[in-house]
């Protein structure tokens, strides 16, 4: 059977191309993959940090920086699939700027909440309508995933064993800490995240849940199945955690809610597309309903919550 | 308190009673903030007299429409001709941003065809500026205020705009609707002076709906959080409860000071090299008309007899539709939405020139005048319609109406509290006029049934206020010259809306400080000899954009023309 | 004390079943809602005022007993308020008679109008010449509707006596001042927000839902009721008319054909 070299993946036979995805996923071979994840998620982030910042008026510069990191991102994703030596360099430090850029977007959301009148004292009206409060750390998972992939192996290598210099700054810290912090390195490398992974889905499943409660609760919940990612959300957080500790759950549970929430996604993604073009004006105004409209990227950020449970099902434990 | 977060921290200059000034503005409005702040950042020694007070935003005023009357002119005035105006709050501000607290906040710009109606029409006249010399003003005002809107703003000469666009209210969606039905483009969001988003320590639009009752969050633009800090960091002094009495002319022909009351109701004299006067399109002429003296007995600086005349109102017909849904009119900011797409003179028409289409947002009372005037509801037919108020939505058009000579301010036999002669406006609409109002209203109705009102019913009435002092280049016909010095008197000036030509259907309000921008760089390029010449030279000073209040900059997206 | 019985033929009337509509506590079809309630989300500032507005009644300085009662029932005829039960009506007459006592006004007088005083004090003298013309007694002494008629005439615009006092004083623009005055302290009024469905004051805190008519969690949704006015009333329809297109034209005409 012909395979493509990148991959490994004949892109012929879908079941066995299924079981190859698995095994590289569950090795940690699959830096290629998660490259392109890391470069469409980050693309998915850039457009919608880029319109509702723009619905912000970018009133302070900073708020400039999410969308070039995110182009940047983007390029280091597409680069990352086709060099090894982009994924470990460029997309693992512009994947860490992207993170910490992430945290002072967290940072300027809450003080921006604070600063409208009657603050904190009105924390439903002044979340709604002022910057919402979690997606810039929302927007840190393409980061994220981009940190994860430049550690991986790449579909096409070897089992090897671990060279002797890390990138990490572990130099700075004391031995044992160095020796951790391989060690940790290592199990990325081959595959054994699953934990940190889950607890990452959780996270990030609480943050999207949140989001889409307070959203639909501006429209109180005209909709009923505005309630369905409000639901799920808790849900597979409550998955993900459970699948800290145990095995099983990671295995089953997970999994399941997870392609759940998948699915959930998409169907908001279709309503909201649905939404964007009822409003006033409808492709006359395209541009406009979309600042304005149900924020068609948002459902998807959920998507990426259920992506990655699914991902992290597929994981191997770390050995302790 | 000038807002919600913002405050002034610099104690204020006081200037010694005899001292003479450089410059005395009186008025500290939309045009006179402005002036104060340009001024006084070049260096100048500056003093405001304002007739109202100095706001303190978080105590004087209140999320209340009832209680909001003291933002307005409510000193008497005589109204009559044959379509008399309504005056106070319809049009006439009082206090520290004067008309810039109390405006709806819409700023489109004037077109470049409006400043050259008589050249193009054979109707009004021309202007001694062409829109080129006033353009980079515009640009400058809509950074500094800021103004919000869409990307790309099509009429006129299309630009976009710095802050974004704002979310729509029930009356923008009736727009909206209707003109898409249509097949008329609409400006969506703005433009606007109300922030979407926050600006330095100003916060974003809380989508209140309390435009007109003034903005306690500091999101909507008055001179008094745009420009009067930087004014008083500067050195600039504002005496509020200060009404101007007279200007004072010396023998030598110039003017040398400004007689007012104070706020101890005692008659005061302020020496001023200089003087500007920025009372707006009633008290500058009235103010003139006062300071009648011998060499001026038909008032100060009127040897071309025009002084308070070529007063100029928009037709500001209000469309209400009635929609089965619900609206809720006073959610959202009134001003939110519109159209020029008939601001130009169409040769199909039977009259020159046009009209624009507007969100409006009338609260309680507004809309029950409203009622009273469109339905002629009284009784329990005002009852009726008062509890049916969330389901209109209301648009207001702006009507070209062109300057008249015998629209004008002149002083009645009555006196104010102060023993000084009130104004008389007399207003009468002509040919042109009516079929213009006629032709709108039709229009707008339009608009509003393809919205899908399934009751509309209309209320006559006028906008703003402009026209009593024109600008031009004859001094025979005109008071000021392009720049705002009077052609009588070198170191007098006039710099508010009084001195526009003519009015477009563009709110004035951007105009406005944009012009007053534009005299404060040639004062400025022109110096000392301001105080000491009667050289009039009149060559067109640079922008100077660096004397823009400091946090101007740093905010704000790139415009794409 | 007696509570006061009202008379059936001067309330709302429920076009289903013909019954008189009983005086509530609330008119209006958005029962339930509150603004009052809402007063711990307002500022300071406001909250004052508006509190003043509801608890505190202003003594009447201006006018004089006689003239008190006579402009407080030509303000039960301009805006009525039979649907309401007595203890949650509305005061009208206060407010202007503290506006004329301290003699602020709008800031501007039509040429063809006196000062707002005399507005008032002439307006009152028309009334009551109205009256005897039409009916042969003075306004305070005749019915219900021949009172409603007689204000009916000057909303009209065609008075048949006073022609003096119509000399000195355009009809027209009295019969907007009154009711603007009425208008100004009715619909200021907390309670009368209430009966619209308006949202009060909006600081700090203002809205979230701006689209499609959607009620804040705050507020309530609509919940109309049939009714039509009293059989006793001349004020129940307002007309449409796109005739005017300025506003002299609007304020001076009252009918077709004027």
């Amino acid at each position: 059977m012909e395979t493509t070299p990148q991959t490994g993946l004949s892109l012929q036979h879908p079941m066995h191309d299924l079981e190859i995805v698995r095994n590289h996923i569950r090795e940690g071979r699959f830096q290629r993959s998660l490259s392109l994840l890391t470069a469409f998620a980050s693309l998915m982030s850039g457009l919608e940090v880029s319109y509702e910042h723009y619905r912000g008026s970018y009133s302070r510069r900073v708020m400039y920086t999410p969308v070039i990191l995110s182009a940047v991102l983007f390029l280091a994703g597409i680069g990352s699939f086709f060099s090894k030596r982009v994924a470990r360099t460029i997309l693992r430090f512009v994947s860490a700027v992207t993170l910490v850029d992430s945290l002072i977007g967290f940072y300027f959301h809450v003080r921006g909440i604070k600063r409208k009148p009657g603050g904190w004292r009105l924390p439903m009206v002044n979340m709604i309508m002022g910057p919402p409060i979690f997606a810039p750390l929302l927007f840190g998972t393409s980061a994220y995933l981009g940190l994860i992939a430049s550690y991986l192996r790449r579909e096409d290598e070897a089992l090897s064993l671990p060279r002797g210099t890390s990138n990490m700054p572990g130099k700075a810290l004391s031995k044992t800490t160095e020796r951790d912090l391989l060690s940790i390195e290592q199990d990325i490398r081959e595959g054994r995240f699953q934990r940190q992974m889950a607890i990452a889905t959780g996270i990030s499943a609480l943050m999207s849940g949140f989001e889409a409660f307070y959203s639909h609760y501006k429209n109180n919940f005209k909709y009923k199945a505005q309630w369905t990612p409000v639901i799920l959300a808790p849900m597979l957080a409550a998955a993900s955690f459970a699948s800290v500790k145990n095995r099983k759950a990671a295995i089953t549970v997970l999994p399941a809610i997870s392609v759940l929430a998948c699915a959930d996604a998409a169907a908001g993604f279709y309503y909201h597309a649905r939404g964007v073009l009822r409003r006033p004006g409808g492709r006359k105004h395209i541009f406009y309903n979309i600042l304005y409209g149900p924020p068609i990227f948002a459902p998807l950020l959920f998507g990426a919550a259920g992506a990655l449970g699914i991902l992290a099902s597929l994981l191997g434990r770390r050995r302790r | 308190m000038l807002g919600a977060l913002q405050s002034i921290h610099v104690p204020m200059r006081k200037f010694k009673e005899l001292e003479e000034v450089d410059y005395i503005i009186v008025g500290v409005g939309s045009a006179g903030g402005v002036l104060l702040q340009r001024l006084s950042r070049a260096g100048f020694n500056v003093v405001g007299l304002e007739a109202g007070p100095f706001w303190d935003t978080e105590h004087d005023w209140v999320s209340d429409e009832a209680g909001s009357h003291e933002l307005y002119w409510e000193e008497p005035r005589v109204t009559g001709g044959s379509d008399p105006l309504a005056l106070g709050a319809n049009n006439c501000g009082k206090g520290v941003g004067g008309g810039s607290v109390h405006w709806a906040a819409f700023t489109p710009r004037l077109h470049p065809s409006d400043f050259e109606i008589y050249t193009r029409d054979g109707v009004g006249t021309d202007w001694p500026i062409s829109y080129a010399d006033i353009q980079p003003y515009y640009e400058q005002l809509e950074l500094e205020m800021p103004v919000a809107g869409p990307a790309y703003y099509p009429w006129g000469h299309p630009h976009g705009y710095p802050y974004g666009p704002h979310p729509m209210g029930g009356a923008g969606n009736a727009l909206v609707r209707g003109c898409s039905a249509l097949n008329i483009p609409v400006s969506i969001g703005g433009p606007v002076a109300i922030l979407s988003g926050s600006h330095g320590d100003r916060p974003h639009c809380i989508y209140r709906g309390f435009c007109i009752q003034g903005c306690k969050v500091g999101a909507k633009a008055s001179t008094l959080i745009t420009h009067v800090p930087d004014a008083l960091s500067n050195g600039a002094e504002i005496r509020d409860y200060s009404m101007a009495a007279r200007v004072s002319l010396g023998k030598n022909g110039r003017v040398n000071g400004v007689h007012y009351f104070g706020k101890d109701g005692k008659e005061h004299f302020q020496r001023a090299k200089a003087a500007i006067i920025s009372g707006y399109a009633i008290e500058t002429p009235r103010l003139l008309l006062n300071s009648a003296c011998p060499g001026f007995e038909n008032g100060l600086a009127n040897s071309s007899g025009t002084v308070g005349r070529y007063l100029m109102a928009q037709a500001g017909t209000v469309v209400l539709g009635r929609f089965d849904q619900l609206v809720r009119v006073y959610k959202a900011p009134p001003a939110h939405a519109l159209t020029e797409e008939f601001y130009e003179t169409n040769p199909k028409n039977n009259f020159a020139r046009g009209f624009a289409i507007q969100t409006v947002g009338p609260l309680p009372i507004a809309f029950g005048n409203q009622m009273v005037a469109a339905k002629k509801a009284w009784g329990w037919g005002l009852r009726r319609e008062m509890m049916d108020y969330n389901h209109w939505a209301s648009f207001g058009l702006l009507g070209e109406i062109l300057p008249w000579p015998e629209n004008r301010v002149t002083l009645d036999e009555e006196k104010d509290r102060f023993g000084l002669p009130i104004a008389h406006v007399s207003f009468n609409l002509h040919d042109n006029d009516h079929k213009l109002i006629k032709a709108a209203t039709a229009k707008t109705i339009e608009v509003m049934r393809a919205a899908g009102a399934e009751e509309i019913a209309h209320e006559a009435r006028y906008a703003h206020l402009v026209g009593g002092a024109r600008m031009g280049s004859d001094p025979r016909a005109s008071v000021v010259d392009k720049f705002g010095r009077s052609h009588d008197i070198p170191n007098l000036f006039i710099c508010d809306g009084s001195i526009m030509p003519s009015q477009g259907s563009a709110n004035p309000g951007l105009t406005i400080q944009s012009l007053a921008a534009r005299t404060a760089d040639y004062l400025i390029s022109q110096g000392d000899r301001v105080f000491t010449s009667s050289d009039r030279d009149m060559t067109s000073p640079p922008i100077r954009r660096n004397l823009a209040p400091p946090d101007t900059w740093g905010k704000g997206v790139p415009r794409l023309t | 004390m007696t509570p006061e019985v009202p008379d059936t033929a001067l309330l709302p009337i429920d076009p289903d079943s013909g019954e008189p509509i009983m005086p509530r506590m609330q008119p209006g079809y958005y029962s339930g809602f509150s603004t009052l309630s809402q007063k711990p989300f307002w500022d300071d500032a406001t909250r004052k005022i508006v509190l003043e507005r509801v608890e505190e009644q202003e003594p009447i300085r201006f006018f004089k007993p006689a003239q008190a009662r006579f402009w407080t029932t030509v303000f039960d005829h301009l805006i009525p308020q039979t649907d309401r039960i007595a203890e949650h009506r509305i005061p009208i007459l206060p407010a202007l008679d503290k506006r004329l006592f301290l003699g602020r006004t709008v800031g501007y007088r039509f040429e063809n109008m006196p000062h707002d005083r005399d507005v008032y004090l002439l307006g009152m003298d028309a009334i009551d010449q109205e009256a005897k013309q039409q009916f042969g007694g003075g306004f305070l002494s005749l019915p219900h509707l021949q009172q409603e008629l007689v204000l009916k005439a000057i909303h009209d615009g065609k008075p048949k006596g006073a022609a003096d006092i119509w000399k000195r004083m355009s009809v027209h623009r009295f019969w907007q001042q009154i009711m603007q005055d009425a208008i100004d302290a009715y619909y200021a009024h907390p309670w009368a927000w209430d009966e619209i469905g308006f949202g009060g004051p909006a600081y700090p805190r203002a809205y979230m839902r701006l689209e499609r008519g959607e009620p804040e969690p705050w507020e309530v949704t609509e919940q109309r009721y049939a009714w039509v006015a009293p059989s006793h009333a001349a004020s129940g329809e307002s007309e449409t008319t796109h005739e005017f297109h300025t506003e002299a034209l609007q304020n001076r005409s009252r009918r077709k054909g004027i």
